[in-house]
């Protein structure tokens, strides 16, 4: 191509303009590179901080490793709850490409996976924090664990990982007073009332206790928790691991529950006429609670062992959907009228108040016209004395009684049993009930709050707007049993040595009854109580099915009316109250039975109690024979003497 | 001509292959700490050395009888691009612009390019007018808008944008009159300001892209990621970097397309500022040195033609490293030579090639 001359065109001149040109192309070229290097140098020097922290954060994590969970034993050292070192077989996502391959390799090596519910899971994994791997199977057998460890090498994307899970061995026995375990909820994370918040630095994620024992005494029981820093990628997947601080396990727990006495109690519960009621079992000297039983129970197992499952999710529905309310604790939270087991109360008021003495206690017994109102009563005993009235449970003395006393002095020792407060026993939510007080009607029947002598009649009895829990008779109870003296229902004994949740270290403690305190009750008002609640049971009174050959049990029954106004199910009947200590002159066991809608406390309440002494006296004295075995006759629904 | 003589290789521009061969095997040394299990970095090797063996090739070839195959080469250019549209073409990463026979795949937008340099040089240079008449910049823009237009048809609009860049320069060194470019300025600066609201409002992944740069807060985030994520592993890298296999940002994922479009993020990552700074001054280098054997150049093709390849390579860099550094939008241009792709290397050693050609020849006639 040779340049040709044409007109008006100089290939010389033609050459220099370009150049020229060109010049301008390469002060272009210097302009962008000027400013490139001044976006370098002001990300690269002047702010390399900012994103150096930036990058950390991005490539790093903090995962938590549990600690394990401290156990919990009964008095003597049975394992109550514990923790097991579970295994779950998990698969990394990132080493996973192919579905079918992992799929039919998992379904042929690990036990109880189905192919169908594999893919389920990997849908479902999608929705999960990513940085997780994927748990395919839970508590995993050691056959499984076996397997994958094998063939480590083979697949090293199938992995098992230690879990450390909530176990409760005995399934429902002690449900009520161990509680159980799982997640930290979100409200609870966001109240700033909650024990759980995160201003205690609780996170989502971290297990605590839900109920019972576990929730009260969570602190103890929950150790430091460990840690794993990782490199994760772009997509959370664990890369390698930078640093690993290891947990410590929580501190074990001892329980003032006797196994014995719970499995008997438990045994006792489970035949109830509608499988509805309460038995708790103590030691009056000092408020330990020997046997919690709230019926119906439910398996604490579920929630830390297959919460996450869709088994045991419909399982906890089913808890919750139970119309007799399993998951409620009858034993702190359910409020009954005393009916009758209140008699004791308006005694020692009415000895304290001097409305009786020892020495001049006759009142006439029977029915009693209240203005237009006649009060029927089932006892007819002309005018007992009090031991008398106490033994055979005599209605009609108690009204006339109450009616001499009066409201002022009444209400004065209703307080000083500190009914109508909880009685701090360690276990969350306890109720406070409702006391048989004018200030009570009032707020209850605000159209007729006025306090009338059948209000008076009926509260000294036991019904009226009374309504008291099963831990508040207890020790109600116990205190008749010790002459006042009142401790604070418990389960705690004593915890280990060791660390808690935020690395503190913390020596063996005790339990320590702060709330203890003493009502008024002179020897000779003692003598009475003993006498009246001996002779029920073992003179010709309504607990008669609570005697145990030579254990000298005190007791007395109680019918709490039942308000209810549904006919249709048997829920009308009464419920069957029991309450009684033994021996009579240094009280070892206690014992506080309620059978839901049952009907009379002597009939289906006292024969429970009696298996309960029974048992514990031919341990603790080492009877084997059968010589004493002749009363357990079946409860049978004949109304035993009069009273109720 | 086809003889290797003393003075080929006495006046073989060594100290151009020198700085290119020194940024590419600096590519390889960051692909493999990028991506260093998918043997990318022995495949870019191979593309080194058969670019080395098209660089003596075409340089052996006078330029001019390569200059004079251009209707042909354009012409085949096309047919590829073409045939990319239809089922032997393949999309990667929302851009159609593969075409495989068998498992062998390429690029051909990125030869197209060169291609569409050599024929408008070949036309140009047969224009002989100062300042260019309307006629030969309206032929200029037909030879110009073909290519293009397939280019768009592929959705590649980073490749597209590139056919610009040296439509421009080659215009604009061959005489366009600076009324023409004044006004050409004036245009670009309105139609900027005007489209300015309608990108803020408007929806589709580009406007996304561009806002994710320029108005972040209007973004959405899944936009904003990558760019974030590339800011971030340059400046991490600090003034010394984190050294070789030291990064995070790249090879932990957070960057995308790491070994590729992003490798110089991964490399400011590791070497810091030093390190991209250097690299930058070795792209100044490469560039300024092009324009230099444009200026020695004593033809009108010559000229336009090294001018072309200088252009096309000034526009591939900064949008490269401009789009890393956060300071464009995101398009998927491969920086050259450093970028894993063999298609990318052989196109610009072509390039280079021809420009080591025209810098042997300037003497004859």
């Amino acid at each position: 191509m040779k340049p040709i001359k044409e007109p008006g065109f100089d290939p010389i001149e033609d050459i220099r303009q370009a150049g020229v040109r060109l010049e301008v192309l390469r002060y272009l070229a210097l302009v962008i590179f000027v400013i490139l290097s001044g976006r370098l140098w002001y990300l690269q020097i002047m702010n390399t901080q900012v994103f150096a922290d930036r990058a950390e954060m991005n490539r790093t994590r903090v995962l938590t490793i549990p600690a394990r969970r401290g156990n919990i034993l009964d008095r003597k050292g049975r394992l109550l709850a514990s923790s097991q070192p579970s295994y779950n077989i998990v698969i990394s996502r990132k080493d996973v490409r192919n579905f079918d391959e992992i799929s039919d390799l998992l379904v042929g090596n690990i036990s109880g996976i189905e192919k169908e519910w594999l893919k389920k899971r990997f849908e479902a994994a999608i929705y999960e924090p990513k940085y997780e791997s994927i748990v395919v199977k839970e508590l995993a057998t050691n056959i499984d664990v076996q397997w994958v460890e094998a063939h480590q090498f083979e697949y090293p994307m199938i992995r098992a990982e230690e879990a450390p899970r909530r176990f409760y061995p005995n399934n429902e026995l002690a449900a009520h007073a161990l509680g159980y375990v799982g997640e930290v909820s979100r409200t609870e994370l966001n109240d700033p009332e909650s024990p759980f918040n995160r201003e205690n630095s609780f996170k989502l994620g971290d297990i605590i206790g839900k109920a019972g024992i576990e929730r009260t005494y969570n602190e103890i029981l929950s150790g430091k928790d460990g840690e794993r820093r990782v490199i994760v990628d772009s997509r959370g997947r664990i890369q390698r691991e930078i640093e690993r601080i290891e947990p410590i396990p929580g501190r074990d727990i001892h329980l003032t529950i006797d196994l014995d006495v719970q499995k008997i109690a438990e045994e006792q519960a489970s035949n109830m006429p509608l499988n509805r009621g309460v038995i708790v079992v103590s030691d009056p000297r000092n408020g330990e609670v020997l046997a919690l039983v709230s019926h119906p129970a439910y398996n604490p197992n579920i929630f830390s062992l297959k919460a996450k499952t869709e088994e045991g999710k419909s399982e906890i529905r089913d808890l919750y959907e139970n119309p007799d309310k399993p998951l409620y604790n009858r034993v702190i939270q359910g409020t009954y009228p005393p009916g009758s087991t209140w008699k004791l109360m308006t005694t020692v008021a009415a000895l304290n108040e001097g409305v009786i003495t020892p020495e001049s206690s006759r009142i006439q017994d029977g029915g009693i016209q209240l203005g237009n109102y006649f009060m029927k009563s089932l006892s007819h005993l002309g005018a007992p004395d009090v031991v008398t009235a106490i033994a055979r449970s005599a209605d009609g003395y108690y009204y006339r009684l109450g009616l001499k006393m009066g409201p002022e002095r009444f209400e004065k020792w209703v307080r000083a049993f500190r009914f109508g407060e909880r009685t701090g026993i360690d276990l969350p939510r306890e109720k406070i009930g409702i006391l048989p007080t004018r200030a009570a009607k009032a707020m209850i029947y605000p159209k007729t709050p006025k306090w009338t002598d059948y209000d008076m009649a009926a509260s000294a009895f036991g019904q009226g707007t009374n309504a008291l829990t099963p831990i508040q008779l207890l020790r109600y109870v116990n205190g008749l049993a010790v002459a006042g003296r009142m401790y604070t229902p418990h389960l705690f004994m004593k915890a280990a040595p060791g660390t808690d949740r935020m690395g503190n270290y913390h020596e063996a403690m005790t339990y320590t009854d702060e709330k203890a305190f003493k009502v008024q009750m002179s020897d000779a008002t003692h003598e009475i109580v003993l006498k009246g609640m001996w002779g029920a049971v073992n003179g010709a009174g309504t607990a008669g099915a609570a005697r145990v050959e030579g254990f000298d049990v005190c007791g007395k029954t109680g019918t709490a009316q039942n308000i209810s106004t549904d006919k249709v199910n048997k829920n009308t009947k009464d419920h069957a109250w029991f309450m009684g200590f033994a021996p009579r002159d240094k009280p070892e066991i206690s014992a506080v039975i309620l059978t839901e809608n049952a009907g009379f406390g002597g009939t289906h309440s006292a024969p429970r109690a009696r298996a309960i002494f029974e048992d514990y006296y031919r341990r603790t004295r080492g009877i084997k024979d059968e010589t004493l075995s002749e009363a357990a006759a079946s409860p049978t629904d004949a109304p035993r003497t009069a009273g109720n | 001509m086809f003889g290797i003589n003393r003075r080929y290789i006495s006046d073989f521009d060594w100290p151009l292959l020198g700085i290119a061969l020194a940024i590419a095997l600096f590519g390889v040394l960051e692909i493999s700490s990028a991506e260093p299990t998918q043997g990318l970095w022995r495949r870019q090797l191979m593309g080194i050395g058969i670019g080395l063996f098209v660089i003596f090739v075409t340089t052996l070839v006078d330029y001019r009888r390569i200059v004079n195959l251009a209707p042909f080469l354009y012409a085949g250019g096309l047919i590829m691009l073409a045939l990319v549209l239809t089922p032997l073409g393949k999309e990667v990463n929302g851009n159609r612009s593969w075409l495989y026979f068998g498992s062998f795949g390429f690029q051909p937008s990125e030869f197209a390019k060169l291609f569409t340099i050599l024929l408008i040089a070949y036309y140009l240079s047969s224009v002989k007018k100062r300042p260019l008449d309307i006629r030969s910049i309206f032929i200029v823009g037909i030879i110009w808008a073909l290519p293009t237009g397939l280019v768009f048809l592929e959705n590649d609009t980073g490749s597209a944008l590139s056919y610009g860049s040296f439509l421009v320069a080659m215009l604009f060194l061959a005489g366009l009159r600076w009324r023409l470019v004044a006004a050409a300025l004036v245009a670009l600066v309105l139609a900027v300001t005007f489209s300015i609201p309608y990108i803020k409002s408007c929806k589709s992944y580009k406007c996304e892209r561009v806002k994710a740069v320029y108005w972040p807060e209007l973004a959405e985030k899944r936009f904003r990621y990558q760019n974030e994520q590339s800011e971030i592993a340059v400046g991490s890298g600090g003034l010394f970097g984190k050294g070789l296999r030291g990064s995070t940002q790249g090879t932990l994922g957070f960057v995308p397309e790491v070994h590729n479009d992003f490798i110089y993020a991964v490399a400011s990552e590791e070497w810091g500022f030093l390190g991209s700074f250097a690299s930058l001054t070795l792209y100044l280098l490469l560039i300024t040195r092009l324009i230099q054997i444009a200026r020695r150049s004593r033809e009108r093709v010559g000229v336009l033609l090294v001018a072309g390849v200088a252009s096309l390579l000034l526009y591939h860099v900064t949008v490269n490293i401009g789009m890393v550094l956060r300071l464009l939008p995101i398009m998927g241009i491969p920086l050259p030579l450093m970028s894993s792709g063999l298609t990318s290397v052989v196109a610009t050693s072509f390039g280079l090639g021809l420009a080591i050609s025209v810098r042997l020849r300037r003497f004859v006639n």
